[in-house]
């Protein structure tokens, strides 16, 4: 028996001597080519994107983000089904408008719930060490984080979107009013673009402060709600107090309480670029009970100051955090 | 396995270039009161390198440095002739690092995990995919690797972390207390699994701890720092051979076997319950036996000492034991 031939039998020997588990597979090197940093953070966007949605976490993790995605897809499913029972008929939803009340709720649920999920667990297990020592910069893993769940976020509430856009689309008849649905579909896209970023980066940056995960749902549920009570309540109160903005502008209380809270914030915003009604024209609709007055461009400022701020302290909270 | 010189620090000796990790002259200060690692330079050759320091020694200090996390305050490193400070990119490609501490979230499968960070170091998804099960099949974790973390032993845990270590086909592993939290089976298997990645993987490793006993057993060198200072590195064998010691105790006659041990020409010394003798060679063990026979007392306990670093670089049974046995001397 040769030398190799003993080892060999003498390899398996002791690998039935471990009680039949044969760990003895030889090591296998790695040749081929490696991901580059960018694919890597690539990598890190569609593992924390599929987080947001509990994909990869066991099923319990899925069951809230699901849910909430079925309910802001209804008003979309209600739409089409009421379009497609009464043909002709003006569609009940609006782009912009995408039942405001729901979408509040739905999202502040949503952010709160899933945030925490994608930074504060790598807090609290300790885990930001083992991305660190890879090949990835120190501010690529807030990135991907902030991307993956921007995206997460868009998908929340762009998808009930365009599912509202083809239930409408199927209904009607001819180019122009597909073209007309279209160009109505644009803004109010946009809008919602405005929600995925200012609730994205607000999100992780208060789910960033803590590693525990009730702690940082509450840490965003908490004063996303009460400043959405606040604001509404400061509002009203402005209007009780100064009147109701019948013939002039609305009361500065009522017209800066939105300022409060992020979903009143985008609110203003959206009702600062609307057009202005034409005279005679229908009236502006209550889009999310904000109104904004003469300050329309201090709602577009703060919401600005508002993104940048939460992105900018997100990063600068990676860039100090310990590496073990 | 190297690629570039290091630049060479003013006043140190040259690199070497067969060095995986080349220090020189590296200080970390943290603040102005706090120094992590003090003017240390040395170097490891390929193999398995025990980095053995107490704790807060700086092991973990130097550790960090070596992956380009933490910048030196000055002084260079090289990690497989790449600097730390320039190319921590390519070291963190070529490096395998198992964190001191907990680091595994516990409701995702070791096998998802392992995925998961193999992507992270650069790896395709199919490839990814199986180098993490080759990976957790290695650290003998096949079976349970669908299970999620959450309800591994502290064994199985360690296992992991070694795994992610290894997924991504580094050519260095830095294994920070590998040991940690494990009983004396998992310790003994956790050293052998890393004896087996260093003999026969070929992969080097650096492995810190702090209990010297544990890991001179898997060991080709070893580096011993204190206050980020470096005691001592040498190979294994010159480095442990001064100093071994013996530990006898019985369970009565104590001082009998004091005085005979002495008139024996051993020199013991009172240890806490037992006594300690320089162990010369094996006819050590044969003068014990013999003593403890020709006495006929009852003995309960023989055995090479286990040092711990504290030990035996500083105080305790090496100032006891003195000049007379050169036991543990290492300035």
């Amino acid at each position: 028996m040769s030398a190799d031939a003993s080892a060999a039998a003498g390899r398996l020997a002791s690998a039935a001597a471990d009680g039949g588990v044969i760990h003895n597979i030889g090591y296998r090197r790695y040749d081929a080519a490696r991901l580059g940093r960018a694919q890597i953070v690539r990598a890190l966007i569609w593992h924390s994107f599929r987080a947001a949605f509990g994909i990869g976490r066991g099923a319990k993790a899925k069951i809230f983000p699901i849910l909430l995605f079925v309910l802001m897809c209804l008003p979309a499913a209600v739409n089409a089904i009421g379009l497609a029972l009464n043909p002709g008929s003006t569609p009940a939803v609006t782009y912009d408008g995408y039942t405001p009340q729901l979408r509040v709720v739905a999202m502040l649920i949503f952010v709160a719930l899933e945030a925490p999920n994608l930074v504060s667990n790598d807090l609290r297990n300790h885990t930001l060490p083992l991305y660190f020592a890879r090949p990835i910069s120190r501010l690529d893993y807030p990135l991907a984080k902030l991307v993956a769940f921007l995206l997460a976020c868009l998908a929340m509430i762009e998808i009930p979107l365009l599912l509202l856009y083809l239930g409408i689309v199927t209904q009607v008849h001819g180019a122009s009013q597909v073209w007309e649905q279209t160009l109505q579909l644009g803004p109010g896209l946009l809008y919602g673009a405005a929600w995925a970023v200012l609730l994205a980066s607000l999100g992780l940056l208060l789910a960033s402060t803590t590693g525990k995960r009730v702690f940082a749902i509450c840490a965003i549920g908490i004063p996303l709600f009460f400043s959405y009570i606040l604001a509404n309540v400061l509002a009203h109160i402005g209007q009780q107090a100064f009147g109701p903005a019948g013939f002039g502008q609305p009361s500065t209380l009522t017209s800066l309480a939105g300022l409060i809270s992020p979903f009143t914030l985008l609110g203003g915003v959206l009702r600062w670029l609307e057009k202005a009604p034409a005279p005679g024209g229908p009236p502006v609709r209550e889009v999310m009970q904000t109104t904004v007055g003469n300050y329309g461009p201090l709602y577009g400022a703060v919401f600005l100051v508002l993104t940048v701020a939460a992105i900018v302290g997100l990063f600068a909270r990676y860039r100090k955090v310990g590496v073990a | 396995m190297i690629t570039q010189p290091v630049r060479q620090a003013g006043g140190h000796p040259p690199p070497d270039p067969g060095a995986v990790i080349d220090a020189r002259g590296l200080t970390k200060r943290y603040g102005t009161t706090v120094t992590a690692l003090d003017d240390l330079t040395v170097s490891v050759e390929p193999g398995v390198t025990g980095l053995i320091g107490a704790n807060g020694a700086g092991k973990s200090t130097l550790i960090k440095i070596l992956l380009g996390l933490l910048e030196p305050t000055t002084g260079k490193a090289a990690v497989l002739g790449h600097d730390c400070v320039a190319d921590g990119f390519v070291i963190r490609t070529l490096t395998g690092y198992m964190p001191e501490h907990d680091c595994l979230p516990p409701d995702v499968t070791a096998t998802e995990l392992v995925t998961h960070l193999g992507r992270m170091s650069g790896l395709p998804a199919t490839a990814a995919r199986e180098r993490a099960a080759d990976s957790l099949r290695h650290v003998g974790l096949y079976e349970e690797r669908y299970r999620q973390i959450g309800t591994y032993s502290t064994g199985m845990k360690q296992r992991v972390k070694l795994a992610q270590a290894l997924v991504g086909d580094p050519r260095l592993l830095l294994l920070d207390e590998p040991t940690n939290g494990l009983d004396p089976a998992g310790r003994t298997a956790m050293l052998e699994l890393i004896a087996r990645i260093g003999t026969e993987f070929g992969i080097s490793i650096l492995v810190a701890s702090h209990l010297l006993g544990e890991i001179e057993q898997i060991c080709d060198q070893l580096v011993a720092i204190d206050a980020g200072r470096l005691l001592r590195a040498d190979s294994i064998r010159s480095m442990t051979q001064a100093s071994s010691v013996l530990v006898i105790e019985v369970d009565e006659g104590l001082d009998l076997l004091q005085a005979d041990l002495s008139r024996r020409g051993l020199n013991p010394l009172p240890y806490q319950r037992g006594l300690l003798v320089q162990l010369a060679s094996d006819a050590t063990y044969d003068t014990v036996r013999d003593a403890v026979a020709d006495l006929g007392l009852p003995l309960s306990r023989m055995e090479q000492r286990r040092h711990r670093i504290e030990e035996l670089f500083r105080a305790d049974p090496a100032e006891q034991l003195g000049q007379t046995t050169g036991a543990a001397s290492v300035s």
